[in-house]
């Protein structure tokens, strides 16, 4: 009784979730075993053939580059985000709060825009390239669209915010007591960092992996427009299969294992995370 | 103070109920007489100002629904074909729509402008006896060349689909991104139709397709003409809509027929079985194809228009334009991409094969 008068306030968030999470998931999980007739229309009849393609060779290097996409994008935004993040962390309150708002700030801008706005800077007659021909640096515009390294530039723009962010707690709750005995004890800067704050900030770096690695994913629209479609990522996949290839139990297998993959991702960060009490979302 | 946070996220979750229910309920008063739900694509492809001199004329509000693509819209009217009057979609789409019951017949009777509409539309393969749809909008696919950038690169001038696999365009092809259509392309460079099944055709498409790809500089549905003006490319397969754009942004572009010949699309206005107010949907039908009414949607969409009769009434730089008002020898030379559900499994297939390369 007691536990459910505590709890009762919870009542409309897991309705909520119920409602636009659990029944969407299920439809989607009943939809995979599906098939579909040539027109695209649904026929109830239990099939395995979805799976079965999800496995062949050929999709699971659509698996392995999304994967290689969403690790490096973890990288490129770890090793860029966590000096941002230590640094924020170690500013006095105001500035820290500037730092975090401008950190925040690009969300308030449609993300579709701000890929158009990596195009108008890298394109072949773009801002980058007009200023390195006019200091003469270059004689021919450098081709840098259309490639993987762009999409990987694209989506590590797009979800830096999260890494920062999920680092930056995870040094603002540093003991600073501890930093203090390291330095007490002889220990340099240098020290300090690698033997104590590093290892203490990792559940922040993994949350923040995870919550890069996971989105990263999905992003179809930043490899079309950044990535000119030239190579196929799973959200591209399911993309085409639910609009142009009228496969919806397909894009709906598809989509399970991409779940099913992003549950790995999440059972190796609560590994990593296990004895830090605090969430994912702090 | 911890009480006072708490009425706050109260009084949010309210305003989000609220604001939810809203949603829905507007929603709901669509239905109402004197409106008419209509969806296509977005932009302005059925021109805004037209819309407007529609409710100012007959009183009746005309709901635009935007949707990305053919198949969106089979999802929606499939799901709620009671919320929706009228839908423009491609010509196999009617197709689709029309075998799987979707459709209603349309009352000739109620509609006398019909009569505007040029007869070589009538009894086309995706509506054999027009009784289900109504021509709006007709594009074809042709090539956007750059002639001076094609030379710089020390090729051959472009007249056909297979002078694009000359080595020189390496890295320097824009194309829509569709497995169907880039794969038509190839069928075509070989003298095949479109959506060939024959097996030993495919299979030589196959291999062509492959050898395509270091020439393919980007794949682009959207802006594919963006690359031309601005240079990254010097040859893209697009929409006529797209390539007449690309020529108004940079006027040493031209406009390519290819010999082997390009494919055809006819948008057509089609009405939900279910529409609510079929009554308002045949006097908007009756309005835009009035000839001075199709003429403007002609110029302001920059699609070639159905409506004989709104010839007359088109502005000279439209009726000049030869990726507007199509020359005969293009039209003969013209093709649907018909039977797409036989050979799109096995055609998304072999792109996603290219793709990965």
């Amino acid at each position: 009784m007691q536990t459910l008068k505590r709890n009762i306030l919870a009542v409309p968030i897991l309705v909520w979730i119920g409602l636009l999470v659990g029944i969407p998931l299920i439809f989607v999980f009943v939809l995979s075993f599906l098939s579909r007739d040539s027109l695209g229309t649904i026929v109830f009849q239990f099939t395995l053939q979805n799976y079965q393609r999800v496995f062949s060779p050929i999709y699971l290097r659509v698996f392995l580059n999304s994967l290689l996409l969403a690790f490096l994008t973890g990288l490129v935004t770890m090793i860029v985000g966590y000096p941002v993040a230590y640094i924020t962390a170690n500013l006095s309150t105001k500035k820290r709060a500037l730092s975090i708002g401008l950190i925040m700030l690009p969300f308030w801008i449609s993300s579709l825009l701000r890929t158009y706005g990596w195009m108008i800077l890298l394109g072949n007659s773009g801002i980058v390239n007009n200023v390195f021909l006019g200091l003469g640096l270059i004689d021919r515009p450098l081709s840098m669209m259309y490639k993987f390294g762009t999409t990987l530039i694209g989506t590590a723009y797009m979800l830096i915010p999260f890494m920062i962010v999920a680092i930056f707690n995870s040094v603002d709750k540093l003991d600073r007591s501890l930093l203090e005995a390291s330095y007490d004890l002889g220990a340099n800067k240098r020290q300090t960092f690698f033997n104590i704050t590093l290892p203490l900030t990792i559940p922040g770096v993994a949350g923040g992996f995870t919550l890069v690695f996971i989105p990263a994913l999905g992003m179809f629209y930043v490899s079309d427009l950044l990535g000119g479609g030239n190579t196929i990522f799973l959200g591209n996949l399911i993309n085409t299969q639910v609009t142009r290839g009228r496969n919806r139990p397909l894009a709906a297998a598809f989509s399970v294992a991409m779940i099913l993959v992003v549950l790995v991702v999440i059972s190796v960060y609560s590994r990593v995370a296990k004895d830090d009490r605090e969430g994912l979302f702090l | 103070m911890k009480r006072q946070r708490f009425s706050t996220v109260v009084g949010v979750f309210m305003i989000a109920l609220f604001a939810l229910a809203a949603v829905f309920y507007t929603g709901d008063v669509a239905e109402a007489a004197g409106e008419i739900n209509l969806m296509t694509w977005g932009g302005d492809f059925i021109p805004r100002a037209i819309i407007s001199e529609f409710e100012a004329e007959t009183g009746i509000k005309v709901n635009y629904k935007e949707v990305t693509s053919n198949e969106d819209m089979q999802s929606l009217l499939e799901a709620n074909p009671g919320q929706y009057d009228l839908a423009v979609v491609t010509d196999y789409m009617v197709d689709i729509l029309r075998q799987t019951d979707m459709l209603a017949v349309l009352d000739k009777d109620q509609l006398p402008n019909y009569a505007n509409i040029n007869p070589v539309y009538h009894g086309a393969y995706y509506d054999p006896t027009d009784e289900y749809s109504i021509p709006y909008a007709v594009s074809i696919s042709l090539l956007l060349v750059n002639p001076d950038g094609v030379k710089a690169l020390g090729a051959n001038p472009i007249t056909s689909y297979h002078d694009l696999w000359q080595k020189e365009l390496v890295n320097n092809v824009v194309i829509v991104d569709w497995s169907v259509e880039v794969i038509g392309v190839v069928l075509k460079s070989l003298g095949y139709d479109y959506n060939e099944t024959d097996p030993v055709k495919v299979a030589e498409a196959r291999e062509k397709l492959f050898a395509f790809k270091p020439n393919i500089m980007r794949f682009e549905t959207n802006t594919p003409e963006d690359s031309l003006v601005n240079g990254e490319a010097v040859a893209g397969f697009m929409y006529s809509n797209q390539a007449v754009k690309g020529v108004q942004a940079r006027a040493d572009l031209a406009p390519v027929f290819p010999t082997e010949g390009v494919p055809i699309f006819i948008d057509s206005w089609v009405m939900s079985k279910e529409a609510p107010n079929k009554e308002g949907a045949y006097q908007f039908l009756n309005f835009i194809m009035r000839p001075e009414v199709a003429a403007r949607i002609a110029d302001l969409t920059k699609f070639t228009s159905p409506n004989k009769a709104a010839e007359e009434f088109l502005p000279e730089d439209f009726k000049n334009n030869p990726m507007l008002n199509l020359a005969d020898e293009v039209l003969e030379n013209a093709s649907f991409y018909i039977g797409v559900d036989r050979v799109l499994d096995e055609y998304e297939h072999i792109y996603l094969e290219f793709k990965l390369r």
